[in-house]
């Protein structure tokens, strides 16, 4: 009883003198001060490998809900960015672009307060000059990869060009939105100011001058296209009318002319494609997807920036291996083959036998490429030999991207088929069956059991339903059941993207040398197993970075800086193929392919606002809303 | 003992965590705002999309930094939200598809009712929908009442009545980009054999006839839906 008594003293004394000012001066002991890690070379060091860690960087661990997606939860069903481009479906989920995907406000302002803090600092450290110089560039680097980040998600934002300091008014510490073209002009500074001060030494784990040249080239063209493309859509209300959210047509120059001289300067700089000459297709399709599995093979030519993930369970590791490969490999795993990419990729990349135009998968006699109300046994259906001869033709680097029905992965046939058609011409698709005809048994999905092929059947979400599962980012060991056990590092800028910005921008704004910039579009065409040449087109361009680039996370900004998002999400099906065994041809093996709108699937839409992020906490910081939210 | 130990503690932090809360003062959401959208020249209701449609932009008075907030319409041109707090709002219409109108405060108290006389971009007249063998045909005219082009007419249609351009199943669209003549009959169809999988025979499907006006950020114009066997 007494105890009691003394408990609640105790407590009582506890809660009435928590204002108490002599508990509050304490110096806390589990924190180091800002002196105690820049007076320290080595905790200067540790300090940038933290701001590394917090670039916005859209690796294997950027999903909607932002970046570094690995710690804490990872468990997000394996929804990745590009299932809310056209790149590809999610096994189960069909949701498309909402309005808290890809934010990166308050984390954005983070990692800038920090580094102001580290440029605080800079010329007090006692180090060498040129040490200094590599700081300061490495600083201004880091800045430039946030407020791009930013700019392409919110437009205008602060500028935060100094570290602020409280001194007890929080509203001196408001500081309002910039317009668009003054932050874009902002992160174009930043590169210049890395570039003046990096090295030129190539080094694919630190900035140097190459990757900020590399990210200039992306920045600039992604303020180019939205000044270009600005009026292909409007926007209202007070941040349109203050030029907080788009630029005008005539800026869209000058950012272009920033992004060729960008690109030419790591095309000089002593950069070249992986492999540039492939003997033949295959050997095309290996190259392309070796680049991936392992980036490391290519920092001597192809990869400038590499962001790592080097320690399995922990926060270093990612999750794009049990999340992506085909249900046949999961070795365990509950939950794999989740990305399906879509026909409407697919259709994108051409047939060697035509080149310079996208060569749609052609399923039918009369060459109908448009019907998409499913199998119909009236129609006359091409009939192949086997699963994957309709693509034979087809642009290396969709057999590096792509798993296509029964072809081989980790030395495995990964099966993917919709169903049959019997004898009598009806056809079972998408469901569970057999049939047995000659003594042979037929199984609608390839194989008898579920863990023995990879498409189609609704099974735990765990087959694709496009009728292609994903190859080019997952790598050839076995799965390991459990999360972040990948450790396979992430290009982030590549030369084959700096080749196709300045494509781009030389098409786009009529600047430039049109002879350097075809080239520089072919090269990576025949990097791919191409041998004939291709005019620069607009159309041309954008086609080779879809391919290109595929699930490398730059679909959706694309479609967002050249403002075809709308347009091309307006009530928008994807598609799928469905590979049938059409056992009319019996004793033949034959094959047929439909094309489907994706099952169970909702059309898709995209929302002009959604052309720009919502800015979180307007009560408090006052700052202007972007138009429509 | 424990128990009663605990149960006391309990209690005892109850009363001293507690001792500085009071009841809010503040009412409920006891207030609303409803009303129409009315042509100002033939007092028809007009036709609006239940979503992504024109909405109406609601600004509460008595707070610093007040986020926008939105009602949507429905498909008849009419709007309810009967859980508002009583207050002073800035009511005002972006992009919405009848000639912009000025924005307005309003001392909303109670259920309190605004009508919006609007001049709508365009309005879809003499509409007939009728199935036609295996095609679903529309004819009808159109009028527009701003100077701007006419950017594409459709055919909507749906399995549910608030059919629209932005929820649809099939459309028929033709991009015009023109200034129209009022006199003109367009005529556009759906053929249902063709849309099988979205379009099913035996069902009822709702269509609806919709004109979008060449003004940027701005929304379609209909005439009301009409159900059809097919």
């Amino acid at each position: 009883m007494k105890l009691n008594h003394i408990k609640y003293i105790v407590l009582a004394a506890g809660l009435s003198f928590a204002g108490c000012k002599r508990v509050l001066n304490l110096q806390p002991t589990d924190k180091l001060t800002a002196d105690a890690i820049f007076g320290d070379p080595q905790g200067v060091k540790v300090f940038m490998a933290n701001l590394y860690y917090q670039l916005p960087v859209e690796d294997f661990t950027y999903f909607r809900g932002g970046f570094n997606q690995n710690g804490g939860d990872p468990n997000n069903g394996g929804f990745a960015p590009a299932m809310e481009t056209d790149e590809a479906a999610h096994s189960e989920f069909g949701d498309f672009v909402g309005d808290n995907d890809f934010q990166w406000w308050d984390q954005g302002y983070k990692l800038i307060r920090d580094v102001n803090l580290l440029i605080d600092y800079i010329p007090t450290l006692k180090i060498r000059d040129d040490e200094k110089a590599a700081l300061v560039g490495e600083s201004a680097f880091i800045k430039a990869f946030a407020y791009f980040a930013l700019a392409k998600r919110y437009g205008g934002v602060p500028l935060m060009k100094q570290s602020q300091v409280f001194d007890g008014d929080p509203e001196k510490l408001k500081v309002p939105r910039s317009t668009e073209k003054q932050t874009w002009d902002y992160v174009m500074e930043l590169c210049d100011q890395a570039i003046a001060n990096l090295s030129a030494t190539k080094n694919a784990r630190r900035a140097t001058r190459w990757t900020a040249y590399a990210l200039k080239s992306r920045a600039a063209l992604h303020a180019a296209s939205v000044a270009k493309f600005g009026n292909r859509i409007t926007m209202t209300g007070d941040a349109a009318t203050q030029k907080l959210v788009g630029m005008d047509a005539a800026d869209a120059n000058g950012y272009y002319q920033a992004c060729i001289a960008a690109s030419q300067a790591i095309i000089n700089g002593g950069y070249s494609l992986f492999k540039p000459s492939p003997a033949n297709p295959t050997e095309a399709a290996e190259n392309y997807r070796s680049i991936f599995m392992d980036p490391n093979v290519a920092t001597n030519d192809e990869v400038i920036m590499i962001k790592g993930f080097a320690l399995r369970g922990a926060n270093l590791g990612h999750n794009y291996d049990i999340w992506y490969t085909p249900a046949q490999l999961a070795n365990g795993w509950p939950h794999p083959g989740r990305m399906n990419p879509t026909l409407d990729l697919v259709d994108q990349y051409e047939s060697y036998a035509t080149p310079g135009q996208a060569s749609p998968v052609n399923t039918r006699v009369d060459g109908n490429v448009t019907d998409y109300n499913g199998f119909n046994s009236a129609t006359n259906y091409i009939r192949f030999n086997t699963p994957n001869e309709i693509f034979a033709n087809k642009d290396a680097r969709l057999w590096g991207t792509a798993v296509l029905p029964s072809t081989t992965l980790k030395g495995v046939p990964i099966i993917i088929q919709a169903g049959y058609v019997k004898p009598d011409g009806n056809a079972v698709i998408r469901t569970k069956d057999q049939i047995t005809i000659g003594g042979t048994t037929y199984y609608t999905y390839g194989a008898p059991d579920v863990s023995m092929y990879s498409g189609f059947d609704t099974y735990g979400g765990n087959n694709t339903r496009t009728g292609f599962s994903f190859k080019k980012l997952v790598s050839n060991a076995p799965v390991i059941n459990g999360w972040n056990n990948s450790t396979s590092d992430w290009a982030e800028f590549r030369f084959a993207e700096v080749l196709l910005n300045m494509a781009e921008a030389v098409v786009e704004s009529g600047q430039g040398d049109v002879a350097a910039a075809t080239k520089a579009l072919n090269d990576v065409r025949k990097r791919a197993g191409h041998t004939t040449n291709i005019t620069l087109t607009s159309e041309n361009v954008q086609r080779e970075r879809r391919v290109e680039l595929a699930f490398e996370n730059k679909r959706f900004w694309d479609l967002i800086r050249r403002r075809e998002f709308h347009t091309e999400f307006n009530n928008r099906f994807l598609h799928s193929l469905l590979p049938l065994q059409d056992l009319r041809a019996l004793p033949d093996i034959k094959y047929i392919f439909v094309r489907v709108n994706v099952p169970n699937t909702n059309t898709k839409t995209f929302q002009p606002r959604s052309y720009y992020r919502f800015i979180p906490g307007i009560g408090s910081n006052g700052l202007v809303q972007n138009p429509q939210y | 003992m424990i128990v009663m130990n605990k149960l006391r503690l309990f209690l005892f932090i109850s009363v001293v965590a507690l001792a500085s809360c009071k009841k809010d003062n503040y009412d409920g959401p006891d207030s609303g705002l409803s009303g129409k959208f009315v042509d100002e020249a033939t007092n028809e209701l007009v036709q609006m999309d239940i979503i992504r449609g024109t909405r109406i932009e609601f600004v509460e008075h008595g707070y610093a930094n007040p986020q926008n907030q939105y009602m949507i319409l429905k498909n008849d041109g009419t709007y309810a939200n009967t859980l508002m707090f009583a207050n002073t709002y800035t009511i005002r219409i972006s992009e919405p598809n009848f000639i912009p109108i000025a924005e307005q405060e309003l001392v909303i108290k109670g259920q309190t009712t605004l009508d919006f006389k609007v001049t709508p971009y365009i309005r879809v007249k003499d509409v007939n929908i009728v199935k036609n063998g295996n095609k679903v045909v529309a004819t009808f005219k159109i009028q527009q009442n701003v100077i701007n082009n006419v950017q594409k007419i459709g055919l909507y249609a749906h399995s549910d009545s608030r059919v629209g351009e932005p929820m649809r199943l099939v459309a028929a669209e033709q991009q015009i980009n023109a200034v129209t003549n009022p006199a003109t009959v367009y005529t556009l169809e759906i053929d249902l054999p063709s849309n099988s999988t979205q379009l099913k025979p035996g069902n009822d499907y709702y269509f609806r006839v919709g004109a979008l006006i060449g003004v940027g950020g701005s929304k379609p114009n209909y005439a009301a839906a009409v159900k059809i066997s097919i």
